[in-house]
C-alpha cells in the first residue's frame, strides 16, 4: 500500500469517526482559521486532514496536500532555526507556537503564526498532530517598517548630533581665536601708547598718554578677567578691582598713599563690564592724581578706599579719599569726569559726589536689574 | 651671590610688543640680549646666547610653535623660559618645562613686577613670596622655589 493510500485510508477513518452531526468536526471544517491534522503513526507524519481555510491560505488543492509532510510550505527564506525548533517539538511530542515564513503554491510568501500540538490516545500514545495557521503578514510588515523607521530615525539623530557637536567645536575654536585676537590687539594698543610716551617730552602730552594708557589697561584687564571665568556671560567686579588697583598703585609709585578694599563678590553682565571698568578706573585714577598733591602731604599718609556692596536693588560702588577735597584739587571737571558722566548714563547708574571731610566720596549706584526702581 | 643682571631673550613676532618689552626689561635692570621672531631663530639664539630667561609668545611667525621652543630651551639648552600669551588656558599641564606664564594683555607694572620677582627666584633658587598678580608659576617651579610650601603655610596669602 502506498503512503498516499494509507493517508487516504486514515483520513476516511477520521472522517467516519467525526461524520455529519459532529459539531466539533463541522466547526473545524468551516472555521476561517486554517487547520491540518497529521498522522503520527505513519513515517514522516503526513497530512490526513486540511480544512478549506488551509487550502485558501496556501493555494493548494486538497489532493495536493493529503499524504504529504507539511514541509512543502517551507522555502529558501524560511529560517532554518525555526524549522529545527519545529522538528524538535514534534520529536519530543511538545506543543509549540512559532512565527515562520511559509510559501504558497504560487511561490508567494506569508508569515504564519503556527500552533502545533500533539493529540494523544486514551493510552497516552501520540496518534495525531494538530496544526493551526494564522496569516500575520500584515503585522510582520508593520513590525519591519517600524524597525526600519526607528533605524532611520536613530541614524538621523546620530547625524544631527554629530553636526551639532562639530558646530559647537567650531564655535569654541572661533571664540578662542577671537579672544586671542582681542587680547593681542589690546596689547598692541598699549605698546603703541607706551612707545609714544617714551618719545614725547611735553608733560601735558605725557599726562594725556598716561590717561589713555590707563583706560586701555582697564579694558585689557576686563578682557583678561572675562575669559578666565567659566561663565563668559558674567563679570566679577571685585576680582577686577583687585587687579586694577594693583596695576595703578604699581604705576603711580606713591608710597605715601595706601589703599583699603572692602569688596563683596558682585557679578554683572559681561556687556556692562567695560563701561563700569572705565568708570571705576577713572574715579580711582582721579583720586590718585588729584587728592594728594605731594606738596600738601607733609609726611602724612593718604588713603583711598574702594568698597563694593549690594544695597537693595543697587550695587553700591564707593571710592573715597581723605585728600584735599574737590574745591582744593587741581581737577577741574576734565575729560575723565566727562567719561564718568557719559558712561553712567549708558549704564543707567547714578553717581553721587559728596565731601568726605577730609577728602571726597564718590558713590556709584548701579541698578542690579539694569533699571532704577 | 651673583648680582649681575639677568640676560633675557625675547621671543615675540609682534615687533611693537617686542620693542616695548625690551624697554621694560631694561627698566627693571635686566639685559635684553636678543629678539627672535620665529621658532628656528629662537632655538638658535637660545643655544648661542645662553640667556638666563627667555620670554616666549606661543604664536610666532611660523605658527603656534612657542610651546615647542620652550620645550627645547628647557630640554636642550637647560634654560628657563616664561610664556607670555593670550591663550593661558591652552598651555600644556606641565607648561612644557617653562617656569610660568604672564597672560596677555599684561600691564607695564605687571611685567616689571614679574621680572623683578623672577630675578630674585633665579638668583636665590627660592621665592621671596607668593608670585605677584599677573604671574602664574608652573607646578614644577612653584615646588622648586618653595612657593607651594609658602602657600601651605599662609593659605590666605593670595
Amino acid at each position: 500500500m502506498t503512503d498516499t493510500l494509507r493517508s487516504e485510508r486514515a483520513a476516511e477513518e477520521l472522517a467516519a469517526e467525526h461524520g455529519v452531526g459532529d459539531p466539533f468536526a463541522a466547526a473545524i471544517r468551516a472555521t476561517r482559521m486554517a487547520m491540518v491534522v497529521t498522522d503520527a503513526s505513519q513515517a514522516d507524519n503526513p497530512i490526513i486532514f486540511a480544512n478549506d481555510a488551509f487550502l485558501a491560505l496556501t493555494g493548494y488543492r486538497r489532493d495536493e496536500v493529503i499524504g504529504r509532510n507539511c514541509r512543502f510550505l517551507q522555502g529558501p527564506d524560511t529560517d532554518p532555526a525555526s524549522i529545527e525548533a519545529m522538528r524538535r517539538a514534534v520529536a519530543d511530542g511538545q506543543d509549540m507556537a512559532i512565527d515562520i515564513l511559509n510559501y504558497r503554491k504560487d511561490g508567494t510568501t506569508f508569515w504564519n503564526a503556527l500552533y502545533l500540538s500533539p493529540v494523544r490516545s486514551k493510552a497516552g500514545e501520540i496518534v495525531y498532530f494538530f496544526g493551526s495557521q494564522l496569516n500575520i503578514s500584515d503585522r510582520k510588515r508593520a513590525e519591519l517598517e517600524l524597525g526600519d523607521t526607528r533605524e532611520r530615525l536613530e541614524a538621523a539623530v546620530e547625524a544631527r548630533t554629530a553636526d551639532l557637536t562639530q558646530a559647537l567645536q567650531q564655535k569654541t575654536a572661533l571664540l578662542h581665536e577671537v579672544d586671542h585676537r582681542v587680547k593681542n590687539n589690546l596689547q598692541l594698543i598699549s605698546s603703541l601708547l607706551l612707545l609714544q610716551n617714551r618719545r614725547v617730552t611735553d608733560p601735558a602730552v605725557k599726562s594725556h598718554l598716561r590717561g589713555m594708557l590707563e583706560r586701555v589697561s582697564a579694558i585689557a584687564t576686563v578682557h583678561r578677567r572675562l575669559f578666565q571665568s567659566e561663565d563668559v556671560e558674567r563679570f566679577d567686579v571685585a576680582a577686577f578691582v583687585r587687579d586694577l588697583v594693583s596695576d595703578m598703585m604699581g604705576g603711580a609709585r606713591r608710597d605715601d598713599i595706601k589703599v583699603r578694599l572692602d569688596l563683596e563678590r558682585v557679578d554683572i553682565a559681561a556687556s556692562k563690564a567695560a563701561p563700569l571698568a572705565l568708570v571705576i578706573s577713572e574715579l580711582f585714577s582721579n583720586a590718585l592724581r588729584h587728592a594728594f598733591p605731594p606738596e600738601a602731604m607733609a609726611g602724612r599718609t593718604g588713603e583711598v578706599f574702594v568698597g563694593i556692596t549690594r544695597q537693595d536693588a543697587d550695587f553700591r560702588i564707593e571710592i573715597t579719599d581723605n585728600g584735599v577735597g574737590v574745591e582744593n584739587s587741581a581737577s577741574s571737571g576734565g575729560f575723565g569726569l566727562t567719561i564718568v558722566q557719559l558712561l553712567c548714563q549708558q549704564l543707567k547708574a547714578r553717581p553721587q559726589t559728596t565731601p568726605a571731610d577730609p577728602g571726597t566720596r564718590v558713590v556709584v549706584y548701579l541698578p542690579v536689574n539694569g533699571v532704577h526702581h | 651671590m651673583d648680582e649681575r643682571p639677568l640676560d633675557v631673550l625675547i621671543v615675540e613676532d609682534e615687533v611693537l610688543l617686542a620693542t616695548e618689552l625690551e624697554f621694560l626689561v631694561g627698566e627693571v635692570g635686566c639685559n635684553a640680549v636678543g629678539l627672535a621672531m620665529s621658532s628656528d631663530e629662537a632655538v638658535a639664539m637660545a643655544n648661542d646666547l645662553r640667556p638666563d630667561l627667555a620670554l616666549v609668545d606661543v604664536h610666532l611667525r611660523d605658527g603656534p610653535t612657542g610651546v615647542e621652543v620652550v620645550r627645547k630651551i628647557h630640554d636642550d639648552c637647560g634654560g628657563v623660559a616664561l610664556f607670555m600669551t593670550a591663550n593661558v588656558k591652552r598651555l600644556p599641564d606641565d607648561f612644557a618645562g617653562a617656569c610660568g606664564v604672564i597672560g596677555k594683555p599684561y600691564s607695564e607694572h605687571g611685567v616689571k613686577t614679574a621680572l623683578a620677582y623672577l630675578t630674585i627666584c633665579l638668583r636665590e633658587g627660592r621665592a621671596p613670596s607668593p608670585p605677584p598678580i599677573g604671574l602664574e608659576l608652573s607646578p614644577a617651579y612653584a615646588e622648586r622655589w618653595g612657593v607651594t610650601a609658602l602657600l601651605r603655610a599662609v593659605p590666605h596669602a593670595v
